[in-house]
C-alpha cells in the first residue's frame, strides 16, 4: 500500500492519542509565539524608526558639507521617494537696531517629509505648516524676543528682508538637546540667493526622503554603494536617537526572550510527548519488524505520520499568527499610527518553519531510535531497549535549542546567557533527581510507608523520573522567567525613567542668573534641578602633539577633533557615570586632569597618563587623562564626554546647563520665565520620554501576549511530562491493588512522589531563574542594581511543586480506579 | 462470619457478562463450585473459556453480574472494592503467568511489597525467610532483568507467599517457562501449599498441571462441564 495513505490512516486511528493531541499543540504553541514575536518585533521597530523619522523630519537622508550631488536626488525620484532640500547655518540677524546670531535652517516648501513643523500666529494660535515661503521667515520664540519682534515685522538676514510669517514652535530637529542659539527657518530659494550657501559658508546640506520602507530601503542600499561627497554621511533613523534606539534594543531584546522561552518550553512537551509515543508504539514496530516489513519503510511511515501531523498543524499555526498579529497591530496602532499594516505573511511562514524545525529537533530522535527496534522485541519487551552509554542522536535537541536561541535572541550575550542558564538548570535538576533517588535507597526502608511507597515509585522509574525532573526545571525556569523575572526587569526600566525624570533643559544660564533661576523655577513647582557648568572649546593637541598632525584609524576621530566640544566639570562622579579605568579626581591635584568617555578612548586610542590640551575661549588648559568612564548615554541626564577637574577648570568661560522636572500644564509660567530669561534656550524632552514610556509599556502589553501562549506551553509541559508515567503508573497500580493496596496508600504514595518532583523542580527553576534573571538584568538590559524578586520566585516556585503534587494527584484518581483484572488479561 | 467454617471459597450460581460492540457478551453462566481450606484446586479449559474471568471473581478483582461467592466467609458481591482490597491483602497471594516483578526492584524488595503494605516492620527478614524457601537466598540482590524466567517465578511465588494467605491464586504459573522449569515452580507451589496449609486455586490448560490438584473442574463457554477429582 502506498506509504502516504498508510501514515494517513495510522494518523487518523491515533489522533485520540493524547501523546500526539500534545505534540499538535505545542507545535502550535511555538509557531504561535515565535510568529507574534516576529511580527510585533517589526512591527515595533518599525514604529520606532518612524519616531525616529519625525525627528530627523524624513525616512533618510544626507548630510554634506557642500550641496548634495543631484544623482542622489535623482535615483530616489526613479524609486518613487519624496524628495526635501534643507541647509543649516549660522548667520546674524539685525532688526530694530539689534543684532543676533541666529542658527538657521534653509528648506523647500516640501520640508518636512516627515514629523510636524509647528507654527502659531500672533495670536497665539498653532498650526502645522511646511517651509516658508520666499520673502518669509519664522523665528523661534528666543529669536523674537532677543530682537524684539512679533510676527508680521519684518529683519534683515544674509542681506535680504524678510517678513516673519509666524513663530517657530517645533520643528524635526534630530532629537538634539542642545541647540545653542535662537533659530530660524526660511526658504532655501532666498537663503541661495542671499549668497548664505556658495562656497566658504558653514553651511550644512541635507537631501531627505521618505517614501514607501521598500523604496527607502533600494535606495540605501544603492546609496551606500557610492562613493559619498567628503565630508558627507547618511543620515539614517538607527543613529539619529540614541535614547530611542537603546529603548528599541531592549524592547527587542525582551520580546526575543520570551518567544524564545516559549519555543523552547514547547519543545520540552514535544520531546516528552514523542518519547511517550515512541514508547508506545515499540511493540507495534516490533510487530512490523517481525513479520519482515524493512527498517526503511518502518521509518518512513513515521516520519510519514509525523509530517502529516505537523504540516498542517503548522499551517493552521501561521495563519493563527496572522490573525492574531494583526489583532496587536489593531492595538498598537495607538502608539504607531500611519504605518501600513500590510499582512506579515514572511515572519508567519518563518515562524512555521521554525516550528517545524523545533519538532523535528526535538521529535526525531525517539522516532529515529523507535525504528531501530529489533523484531526479536516482539518475543520479549525487555531487548526493544538496547542500553547505550552515549546516544549522539539525543545531541540533536540540544543543537536546535542551541540553533533557536541563537537564531531568535539577537544577541550572542542573551542567547549564551540562557543557554548556559537552561544547560545549568538541566544539570542541576537531573543531579538532584539522581542524589534523591540515591538517598532514598537508605532512606526508604525506615521512613513512613507512605513516602517509602513514594520513593520505591520514583525509584522504580529511575530514568523517567530523572527526565520528568529536569523537564519540569526546565519548564518552571521558563515560566518563572516569563512571569516573574521579565516583568521585574520591565520595572526596573521603568524605574529608570521616574516619573520626576528631568523633562526640561536650559540652556546659556550666566553666573549670575542661577540663584534667581532656581527661585523662579520653585516657585513654578520643578523640582530635581541639576546645573552643570559648561564650556565650549576645541581639542588641540593629545601629549603636545597638534590634531592637524596626528592621524586616527577611525574616521569620526577626525570630526571630533574639528568640531567645538562640550566641556564640564564636576567634583564627584555624576549619575549614569561609572569609572571603569583609573581613579576619579583628588581634591586639588597639581596639574588639570580630565575623565574621558570609553568611545573617546577608543576614537582616539587614549591611555591613562596621556595629555589632552583644549582652547576655550581665551583660555587654555593642559589635562592630563586621570580616568575613563562608561556613560548610560539612554538615561536622561546631561552627560559629557569629557569631563575636567573643577580645580583648574573652573576659571574656564562657561554658561550652566541646567535641568529640572515640571509637570504639565504650566506652559504660561514657561511662557514667562522664558521672556524673564531672554538669552536662554529652554528645551522641552517631555515628547520624548513619553515615547520612551510609551515602548516600554507596549513592550509590557507584548509581552503579556506572550506570556498567555507560554503559560499554555508550560501546561503543555507540565501534562506531558505527568503522562510520560502514565502506562508504568496504571500498571503498577493494578498490581499494588491487587496485592491489597488501598487507594488511600495510592494516592498519599503519588503526592509524596510528586510533591519531591516538584520541590526538586521548584528549587532548581527558583535558582536558575533567579541566576538568569541577574545575568540578564545586568549583561543584557543594563539595569543597574537589578535583583530578581526572590521571594515572589520562592511562592512561585512553591506554587508550581504544589500544583504538580495536585496535578499528579488529579492523575492518581484515575490510576487508583485501574482495575486489577488489567494484569490478569495482561498474563 | 461463614455459615461452613472449612470451606475458604463458597461460589453459588455465577455469572459474568459485559457489552461490547456486538452487544452483550456472557462470559460465565450459572459457575458455582466450593473449594475447602487447604485444598489445591484447578481450574481448565480452553482460551476464551472464561477461566481467568473466573479466577478475577473468585480472588475479587471483579464482581460477577448475578450469583454471589464467598472468600472465607466474607460476600464479596456486597463489598467495594477498598473492602476486598483489604481482604486481598490478608487473605490472598498471586502468582502471574508473566511473574508481574517491579523491574525497579531487587528481588528482596519485590517479595517485600505485600508485607509493605500491611506496614509489617519485619518485611525485610521474612523477605529472606522467603527467598531462603524458594531457594533463591543467594539472588536476593539481583533484578528481575537478571533472573532467569524461572527464578522471577520463584520470587513472585515467594511474593505470594510471605504474608501467609489463607489462598493463593494462580494464573496459568507455568505457560512462560519451559517444561523442566515448568515441574520445579510446580513442586514448589505443591511443597508451599501443604507445608503452609494455603488452598491452592490454579488456572491452567496444561491437563498434568490440573491432575496434580486435588480437584479440578473445566470450563466450556462460560459453564462448569466437568468436575474430576484426582
Amino acid at each position: 500500500m502506498n506509504l502516504l495513505r498508510l501514515a494517513l490512516r495510522n494518523l487518523r486511528r491515533e489522533w485520540r492519542l493524547p501523546e500526539l493531541r500534545t505534540l499538535a499543540g505545542s507545535l502550535l504553541l511555538a509557531v504561535l509565539a515565535t510568529g507574534m514575536v516576529a511580527t510585533l518585533a517589526a512591527r515595533v521597530e518599525r514604529g520606532i524608526l518612524a519616531s525616529a523619522a519625525e525627528l530627523i523630519g524624513g525616512d533618510i537622508g544626507i548630510s554634506a558639507p557642500q550641496t548634495v550631488p543631484a544623482a542622489f536626488a535623482d535615483e530616489a525620484r526613479r524609486d518613487g521617494l519624496a524628495i526635501a532640500h534643507a541647509a543649516g547655518f549660522p548667520s546674524v540677524a539685525f532688526a530694530n537696531g539689534h543684532s543676533q546670531l541666529l542658527d538657521v535652517e534653509a528648506t523647500d516648501d516640501a520640508y518636512p517629509l516627515r514629523g510636524k513643523l509647528v507654527l502659531a500666529d500672533a495670536g497665539g494660535r498653532q498650526r502645522n505648516a511646511h517651509g516658508p515661503a520666499t520673502g518669509t521667515v519664522y523665528l523661534d520664540h528666543r529669536a523674537l524676543v532677543a530682537l524684539s519682534l512679533r510676527p508680521g515685522d519684518t529683519l534683515q538676514l544674509g542681506g535680504k528682508e524678510l517678513r516673519i510669517a509666524a513663530e517657530l514652535v517645533q520643528q524635526p530637529d534630530g532629537g538634539s538637546l542642545v541647540a545653542l542659539a535662537p533659530r530660524a527657518l526660511m526658504s532655501l530659494a532666498d537663503a541661495g540667493q542671499a549668497g548664505l550657501l556658495g562656497t566658504g559658508s558653514r553651511a550644512q546640506h541635507r537631501l531627505l526622503l521618505a517614501g514607501a520602507p521598500d523604496a527607502v530601503q533600494r535606495w540605501r542600499a544603492w546609496a551606500e554603494r557610492q562613493t559619498l561627497p567628503q565630508g558627507a554621511e547618511l543620515i539614517t533613523p538607527e543613529q539619529t536617537q540614541e535614547r530611542m534606539r537603546t529603548a528599541f534594543d531592549r524592547a527587542g531584546a525582551f520580546l526575543h526572550l520570551t518567544a524564545l522561552l516559549a519555543a523552547l518550553l514547547a519543545g520540552v512537551a514535544i520531546a516528552l510527548s514523542a518519547q511517550r509515543y515512541a514508547r508506545r508504539k515499540t511493540p507495534e514496530v516490533a510487530l512490523l519488524r517481525a513479520l519482515g516489513t524493512p527498517r526503511r519503510r518502518v521509518l518512513g511511515l513515521l516520519l510519514l505520520t509525523l509530517a502529516a501531523l505537523a504540516l498542517p498543524t503548522a499551517l493552521v499555526g501561521g495563519l493563527l499568527t496572522l490573525g492574531a498579529a494583526q489583532l496587536a497591530w489593531h492595538f498598537a496602532s495607538t502608539l504607531f499610527g500611519g504605518i501600513p499594516t500590510e499582512l506579515p505573511l514572511l515572519p508567519a511562514l518563518g515562524a512555521a518553519a521554525m516550528g517545524l524545525a523545533v519538532l523535528a529537533g526535538f521529535a526525531l530522535p525517539p522516532l529515529l531510535r523507535l525504528a531501530e527496534v529489533a523484531p526479536v522485541a516482539v518475543f520479549r519487551q525487555s531487548l526493544a531497549r538496547r542500553m547505550r552509554r552515549f546516544d549522539a542522536l539525543y545531541l540533536l535537541p540540544v543543537l536546535v535549542a542551541l540553533a533557536l536561541i541563537w537564531s531568535q535572541s539577537g544577541s550572542l550575550q542573551l542567547a549564551g546567557i540562557l543557554a548556559a542558564s537552561l544547560a545549568g538548570v538541566a544539570l542541576v535538576a537531573a543531579l538532584l533527581a539522581a542524589l534523591l533517588l540515591w538517598i532514598a535507597r537508605y532512606v526508604a526502608p525506615g521512613a513512613h510507608p507512605a513516602l517509602r511507597l513514594g520513593l520505591a515509585a520514583l525509584a522504580r522509574r529511575r530514568g523517567l523520573s530523572v527526565v520528568q525532573a529536569t523537564a519540569l526545571a526546565l519548564g518552571l525556569t521558563a515560566l518563572l522567567l516569563l512571569s516573574v523575572v521579565a516583568p521585574a526587569l520591565l520595572d526596573g526600566w521603568r524605574r529608570e525613567l521616574p516619573i520626576d525624570t528631568p523633562n526640561w533643559f536650559a540652556l546659556n544660564l550666566q553666573d549670575e542668573q542661577r540663584d534667581s533661576f532656581a527661585q523662579t523655577l520653585a516657585r513654578i513647582g520643578a523640582d530635581q534641578l541639576n546645573m552643570m557648568p559648561l564650556a565650549v572649546g576645541k581639542l588641540t593637541a593629545i601629549n603636545g602633539r597638534p590634531m592637524d598632525s596626528l592621524h586616527f584609524a577611525d574616521p569620526r576621530a577626525k570630526e571630533w577633533a574639528d568640531r567645538q566640544l562640550r566641556l564640564s566639570w564636576a567634583d564627584t562622579l555624576p549619575p549614569a557615570n561609572r569609572v571603569i579605568a583609573g581613579q576619579w579626581f583628588a581634591a586639588s591635584p597639581a596639574q588639570a586632569q580630565v575623565s574621558v568617555d570609553r568611545m573617546w578612548r577608543d576614537m582616539f586610542g587614549l591611555k591613562l597618563g596621556d595629555t589632552m590640551s583644549f582652547d576655550v575661549g581665551e583660555g587654555h588648559v593642559d589635562a592630563r587623562i586621570a580616568s575613563f568612564r562608561q556613560v548610560d548615554w539612554s538615561s536622561f541626564r546631561v552627560n559629557f564626554f569629557l569631563l575636567l577637574d573643577p580645580a583648574h577648570a573652573g576659571a574656564l568661560p562657561h554658561t550652566w546647563l541646567a535641568s529640572f522636572h515640571l509637570t504639565p500644564g504650566h506652559a504660561q509660567a514657561m511662557a514667562q520665565l522664558s521672556r524673564n530669561y531672554a538669552n536662554l534656550s529652554l528645551v522641552d524632552v517631555d515628547d520624548l520620554l513619553a515615547r520612551i514610556r510609551q515602548i516600554v509599556d507596549r513592550v509590557g502589553d507584548a509581552v503579556r501576549w506572550i506570556l498567555a501562549f507560554s503559560l499554555l506551553a508550560g501546561a503543555l509541559v507540565l501534562a506531558a511530562s505527568l503522562a510520560a508515567s502514565a502506562a508504568e503508573r496504571r500498571h503498577e497500580a493494578a498490581l499494588l491493588r491487587t496485592l491489597g493496596a488501598r487507594r488511600a496508600q495510592l494516592r498519599v504514595a503519588a503526592a509524596c512522589e510528586f510533591a519531591l518532583l516538584g520541590l526538586i523542580a521548584g528549587l532548581t527553576a527558583v535558582l536558575g531563574s533567579a541566576g538568569a534573571g541577574l545575568w540578564l538584568g545586568h549583561a543584557v538590559f543594563h539595569i543597574d542594581n537589578f535583583v530578581p524578586p526572590l521571594a515572589p520566585l520562592m511562592l512561585g516556585a512553591l506554587g508550581c511543586a504544589f500544583v504538580v503534587m495536585l496535578l499528579g494527584l488529579a492523575g492518581t484518581r484515575k490510576v487508583a480506579r485501574t482495575s486489577p483484572m488489567r494484569l490478569l488479561r495482561e498474563g | 462470619m461463614s455459615d461452613t467454617p472449612r470451606l475458604v471459597l463458597d461460589v453459588r450460581d455465577v455469572s459474568k457478562s459485559v457489552h461490547g460492540p456486538e452487544g452483550r457478551l456472557d462470559i460465565l453462566d450459572g459457575v458455582g463450585l466450593q473449594v475447602e481450606e487447604g485444598e489445591s484446586f484447578a481450574i481448565v479449559g480452553a482460551s476464551g473459556s472464561g477461566k481467568t474471568t473466573l479466577l478475577g471473581l473468585l480472588a475479587g478483582l471483579d464482581t460477577p453480574s448475578a450469583g454471589s461467592i464467598r472468600l472465607a466467609g466474607h460476600a464479596l458481591e456486597s463489598m467495594d472494592e477498598e473492602a476486598r482490597a483489604d481482604l486481598r491483602r490478608r487473605l490472598v497471594g498471586f502468582v502471574f503467568q508473566s511473574f508481574h516483578l517491579l523491574p525497579a526492584l531487587s528481588a528482596e524488595e519485590n517479595v517485600m511489597l505485600p508485607l509493605e503494605l500491611e506496614g509489617d516492620a519485619q518485611a525485610r527478614d521474612k523477605a529472606r525467610a522467603a527467598l531462603e524457601a524458594v531457594g533463591l537466598a543467594a539472588r536476593r540482590r539481583h533484578y528481575p532483568a537478571q533472573l532467569s524466567g524461572g527464578e522471577q517465578q520463584r520470587v513472585a511465588i515467594a511474593r505470594a507467599f510471605v504474608h501467609a494467605p489463607r489462598l493463593l491464586f494462580a494464573d496459568e504459573p507455568t505457560g512462560n517457562l519451559d517444561q523442566r522449569t515448568g515441574h520445579h515452580v510446580t513442586d514448589l507451589l505443591f511443597a508451599l501449599n501443604r507445608n503452609h496449609r494455603t488452598t491452592l486455586v490454579l488456572v491452567t490448560h496444561d491437563a498434568q498441571l490440573a491432575a496434580r490438584c486435588g480437584r479440578h473442574i473445566e470450563l466450556q463457554e462460560g459453564r462448569v462441564v466437568a468436575e474430576a477429582r484426582a
